[in-house]
């Protein structure tokens, strides 16, 4: 295979991986716990622009690019940071945004949570350098690997795999387990799960924190990938690529997710990218923002629980233990409530 | 002090907008209950609709009616044809926001397809300036206040001196009660997408004439103060998101003035937080608690 060749498909399989992890963390909040977080890459990049100040080393005056907490942690370090930071923030918006408040409220505050983001870190220059962003951010472990560039983009592929078996392992047990059927029930449900003796909000915050640590890993693996970061890289739409992703896959199915990651953030929008622009610069991208918008019309039209449907629970009532079909127990999904 | 005068003068242009555009979101979504997140991005369809009269030769006064008029008709066709079918077809309040969504990012790239990534701005003057105290407004700024003030007087006899307002807030308030009383819902809420789009069109063109230009991105930024000033009256209140506009625009273009402009919005954003933080369900939220029960 030619160098360019391996170059391409090393460079897919990792941003495959890297918004499989992405995916899947939305997955949990959206999907399994029913949390509608349209800021969602807000938290994508604040994990990036973590992982990146704390392997780009302090800040000095000759520096082209300013920004605060700057250091030169050892290799996992500035992913594990930034899956805290990410973490930390979920926590405090979470606070604020899930407490009480009604779930339109809460999708409004999102998606104006992630334009502000946007707008502070365009705006506040010191901090992460402003609107021109983060560069030359440096490739982990690639001086000690004294490996060829291709080479190392191969290796990064088997690195990006592993977080995303590890993420998948963990998000499928959360999803399995007797907390994941604790979180459906309250998606579909929250008022009969409180009923039970759940804890709503806390539950919801948990799942709130537990997405954002991992969307934190994920912006922390692409920017150490990409070794660039800027406001222009998490722009408020990104997040509905995800969540195209998402309903593309099958909703609170995490194989589905997965191959919804497959289709929608690298199958569509990066074979794209190759296409030859036609019109004017910027067309084929603005084109692809409207397929986005009608790949989630016609989802939701056509095939609202995606590609691979949530699987029902195993419990089935007795014919006649109740008195109407409607009544009977079934996987509502996030969309219906 | 000799700051703040006149950042009080651009306030009170910013709430003008901020009010047509917040009572029309706030009554959208309070008489047809759908979230209508493409509001912003069919605000600057509107600004283009009054662009392309404009650059056909039109005086932007009557520019200003064409959008206005491609507001209403525009939310009413968005409404019929995309909207209420995926209702009818079930989908519920989440599904609901995230077609809204997706209808955002398709009217904004469109544009953007149609009309390049560039800044427009209208042929118009801005007529002579006039002085109060400290306080400079152009004729188009006196203009803008002077539309804020008549929307929001018509909003107000429409609601209350009418039978299609008390139609529309009966519907806002319970709609199966509403129809069982023998108000035909289904047309309340066609009236309530036409006017609410019109008011839509009108803070379009409005926007636009106070900043002089815009790109096909513009109405997606409103959007925060617009929601700032829609839950900081209580969301589905007219009267509250009046309040509110006024609030969120004096006292972000005062701390404009004060601190930097580029964080305009971080103040609507931050009072926004303070508002959830102290009363979730906004200033004036009878009809919305009453919503919240009887959902």
């Amino acid at each position: 295979m030619s160098n360019a060749m391996q170059f391409y498909i090393s460079t897919l399989l990792i941003y495959l991986f890297i918004d499989i992890i992405g995916v899947l963390g939305l997955n949990l909040q959206f999907g399994v716990a029913g949390i509608i977080n349209f800021a969602y890459i807000a938290f994508v990049g604040v994990g990036a622009y973590t992982a990146a100040v704390l392997s780009l080393g302090p800040d000095h005056p000759d520096n082209f690019q300013h920004y605060l907490f700057g250091a030169n942690l050892p290799f996992p370090l500035p992913i594990l940071a930034a899956g805290a930071a990410s973490g930390i923030l979920s926590l405090l918006v979470g606070l604020i945004s899930l407490r009480r408040l009604r779930s339109d409220y809460q999708a409004m505050v999102m998606l104006v949570l992630s334009l502000i983001a946007t707008l502070v870190a365009t705006n506040a220059t010191g901090l992460v350098n402003g609107p021109a962003g983060l560069a030359t951010i440096p490739w982990p472990l690639y001086d000690q690997l004294g490996l060829s560039p291709v080479e190392y983009q191969w290796v990064y592929v088997g690195w990006a795999g592993l977080l995303a078996v590890f993420t998948f392992l963990f998000v499928q047990g959360i999803t399995n387990s007797p907390l994941g059927r604790t979180l459906r029930a309250m998606r579909d449900n929250d008022r009969a799960a409180a009923a039970l003796g759940k804890s709503i909000t806390g539950l919801r915050l948990m799942i709130f924190v537990v997405g954002g640590v991992i969307a934190g890993i994920c912006g922390a693996v692409f920017v150490e990938f990409i070794q660039a970061w800027s406001p222009g890289s998490w722009l408020y739409p990104e997040t509905f690529v995800f969540f195209a992703a998402i309903l593309v896959g099958g909703t609170a199915n995490n194989w589905g997710a997965m191959v919804g990651a497959l289709l929608v953030p690298v199958g569509f929008l990066e074979a794209t990218r190759f296409l030859p622009q036609i019109f004017y610069q910027g067309f084929i991208e603005a084109m692809q923002w409207v397929c986005v918008g009608l790949l989630i019309l016609l989802f939701l039209w056509f095939r609202p629980s995606g590609l691979f449907p949530e699987r029902p629970g195993r419990f089935r009532p007795r014919a006649g233990a109740l008195s109407r079909p409607s009544d009977a127990p079934r996987a509502q999904g996030a969309l219906s409530k | 002090m000799s700051q703040l005068i006149p950042a009080v003068g651009f306030g009170l242009i910013t709430a003008s907008i901020l009010a047509i555009a917040a009572v029309g979101f706030t009554l959208q979504f309070s008489v047809t209950n759908i979230l209508n997140l493409a509001y912003g991005d069919i605000m600057t369809a509107c600004a283009f609709a009054a662009y392309v009269a404009n650059q056909a030769g039109v005086n932007i006064w009557i520019c200003l009616v064409i959008a206005s008029l491609f507001g209403a008709v525009f939310s009413l066709l968005l409404n019929r044809l995309v909207y209420f079918q995926f209702v009818r077809r079930g989908t519920r309040l989440f599904g609901m926001i995230i077609v809204t969504i997706a209808m955002s990012l398709i009217i904004q790239n469109v544009l953007l397809a149609i009309f390049r990534p560039t800044f427009f701005s209208y042929h118009a003057s801005q007529g002579p300036s006039y002085n109060f105290g400290s306080m400079v407004f152009t004729a188009s700024q006196l203009a803008i206040i002077g539309i804020a003030a008549l929307a929001m007087l018509g909003v107000h006899l429409l609601s209350t001196r009418t039978k299609l307002g008390k139609a529309m807030r009966a519907t806002a308030t319970n709609p199966g009660l509403a129809r069982s009383c023998g108000v035909a819902t289904d047309r309340v809420i066609d009236a309530a997408w036409l006017v609410s789009g019109a008011l839509c069109g009108i803070a379009g063109v409005a926007v636009v004439l106070n900043t002089a230009t815009f790109s096909e991105g513009t109405g997606a930024t409103l959007l925060v103060p617009i929601i700032a000033a829609a839950v900081l009256g209580g969301i589905g209140q007219p009267y509250g998101a009046m309040l509110g506009a006024i609030t969120i625009g004096l006292a972000s273009e005062v701390a404009a003035s004060v601190i930097n402009p580029s964080y305009k919005d971080v103040v609507a954003f931050g009072i926004l937080i303070l508002v959830l933080l102290v009363r979730p369900q906004g200033i004036l939220s009878e009809v919305a608690a009453a919503k919240e029960v009887a959902a």
